[in-house]
């Protein structure tokens, strides 16, 4: 069952110091399934960005349209959980309060939001973590909660835009492994944005690649789960699918 | 050698366990030269007195009840100002810092304002309201309001653009966002604020009781300089600092510092 679909989405930007009109999004059509992980990469410049910001509701687009569930799109909304690259974690609240803010917000008496902060809490290693401040966290840490508390919110379509394009590598990888666990076990639907080709693989069911602002392609990755790099990094399907994927995005 | 290090380690510890001989140690050669010029015979005493002689008057108006009334005077002004600038400059901050309207429509006529100092009001002030409370709340918060408004206007640009969206996707309504991520993102500049506006609200306050006031240490120090006391002109003068000190040192930047530093805001951005 389809649960977001972009109908000829379009976004034009003006400038105000050239006078002129930039077309960052020329015409995007995509159907997503419910529980389903699509990865989204293309080049710098090549509108990831701006298709993420109006799925999420914070910019308008210019034409087209975006349905959740069959209902128009209009500004930001709990219907649509984010993760930010820059994590976003309010730092005057406990690890605690920012999981359960969404809860909070929805009118969850305290007892219960701050039962189910902690049982997601628990499902991304963070129970021990539950009192501190983001800022004494370190950088994994601290997106481990960033999608948590997303999630704690029980969102209809997750958005993540390079979420972990600012941790290290190893961080990276351990955080990758995570998101596919918790993704298998809890089957929420992802829309994730990276610069990084194998990265994308190794989440999604489906990869879309972009190109100036257009769907240039699209490929299915059937790849058995649960997907762990050790298995991976070997695999021949997983090598030729990332290599397949790397070729569209440089000949984009 | 040895024996000034050992020393020196002394005081590094005894003004880790105790904080204000830190603060009273710097001042003791200043009033030791005072306490040499004013006995060398190189001034007369009435026109240059020395720090005995602070100190006998100060104990003499502690007795006689005039100082402590004279410093009630003043703090009650000064705070009543700050409490209406506090009310006023924090929504006015956060309106102009969150709508970018607002914004264009205040900023030049905020700017233009504060380039009026608070003492060029006073011609105009005396002739509306007279010498009185009025006249003198008038400037004290006129005074604390600028800085408390600028330094909002700051902390609200300060807050990452990210975190009103978040909260917006977890379903914030706009009110909820100001008041659960504007409001606290922009609490360190906002005390900041606080803190330079009492500072010059205390100092214009000083200002307004020489030229309006009755009462207050403002006016103590003018009506002495009428009796030509020197004596009690210095003491409102020493009196002045060590109030300021105390407020500054020991309430307004430790909490300045425990919002920042708690949350990380002052170290990372
Ligand atoms: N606010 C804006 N005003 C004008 N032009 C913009 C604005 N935001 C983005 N653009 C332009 O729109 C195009 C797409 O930008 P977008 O940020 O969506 O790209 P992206 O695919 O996310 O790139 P990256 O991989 O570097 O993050 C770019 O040419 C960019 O310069
Ligand atoms: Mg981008």
């Amino acid at each position: 069952m389809k649960t977001l679909s972009l109908k000829n989405l379009q976004k034009t930007y003006f400038d105000p110091y050239a006078g002129s009109q930039v077309t960052a999004v020329h015409d995007v059509s995509l159907d997503v399934e419910q529980g389903e992980f699509v990865s989204v990469v293309g080049p710098s410049g090549c509108g990831k960005t701006t298709i993420l910001n109006m799925i999420a509701g914070f910019i308008p687009y210019s034409g087209g349209e975006i349905l959740l569930d069959g209902i128009a799109v209009n500004g930001p909304g709990p219907d649509r959980g984010v993760v930010f690259q820059s994590f976003a974690l309010f730092p005057w609240k406990t690890v605690l309060d920012n999981v359960s803010f969404g809860p909070k917000i929805r009118g969850v008496p305290k007892a219960e939001r701050d039962r189910i902060a902690r049982e997601y809490l628990e499902l991304a290693g963070l129970s021990h973590a539950a009192d501190r401040y983001p800022n004494e966290l370190s950088g994994g840490m601290q997106q481990r909660v960033g999608v948590v508390r997303a999630l704690a919110n029980n969102p209809a379509v997750l958005l993540m835009d390079e979420p972990f394009a600012s941790v290290d590598a190893q961080t990276r990888m351990t955080l990758q492994e995570e998101l596919t666990r918790i993704w298998q076990q809890r089957k929420p639907t992802v829309i994730f944005i990276t610069h990084d080709v194998p990265e994308a693989v190794f989440l999604a069911n489906r990869v879309v690649v972009l190109s100036k602002g257009r769907v240039l392609d699209q490929i299915k990755v059937d790849l058995p789960r649960p997907r762990v790099w050790d298995d991976l990094m070997q695999d021949e399907t997983f090598k030729r699918l990332s290599s397949q994927v790397l070729q569209m995005v440089r000949s984009a | 050698m040895n024996l000034v290090l050992k020393s020196w380690g002394a005081y590094v510890r005894a003004t880790k366990r105790w904080p204000i001989i830190a603060t009273i140690v710097p001042f003791i050669p200043v009033v030791a030269l005072w306490s040499v010029v004013a006995n060398s015979g190189m001034f007369p005493r009435a026109f240059f007195p020395a720090p005995v002689d602070v100190a006998r008057t100060f104990f003499a108006l502690m007795y006689k009840g005039i100082l402590p009334d004279y410093l009630q005077d003043s703090l009650i002004r000064l705070l009543t100002g700050a409490a209406i600038g506090v009310v006023l400059g924090i929504p006015l901050g956060l309106l102009i810092g969150s709508s970018k309207w607002a914004h264009r429509a205040c900023w030049p006529i905020l700017l233009f304002f504060q380039a009026i100092g608070d003492i060029a009001w006073l011609p105009i002030l005396l002739i509306w309201f007279g010498f009185g409370l009025t006249t003198m709340t008038f400037v004290i918060v006129y005074t604390v309001l600028f800085p408390i408004v600028l330094n909002t206007v700051l902390g609200v640009e300060s807050v990452h653009r990210d975190l009103a969206r978040a909260a917006q996707s977890l379903g914030a309504s706009r009110m909820r966002v100001l008041w659960e991520v504007t409001l606290p993102g922009a609490l360190p500049n906002i005390i900041t604020g606080l803190r330079n506006g009492l500072g010059y609200g205390w100092r214009a306050l000083i200002a307004v009781e020489i030229i309006v006031g009755t009462s207050g240490i403002g006016f103590m120090m003018f009506d002495a300089r009428r009796a030509g006391s020197t004596v009690e002109i210095i003491l409102g003068m020493i009196v002045l600092g060590i109030l300021w000190y105390i407020v500054d040192a020991w309430i307004l930047a430790p909490i300045e510092r425990a919002t920042g530093q708690r949350w990380g805001l002052v170290t990372s951005s």
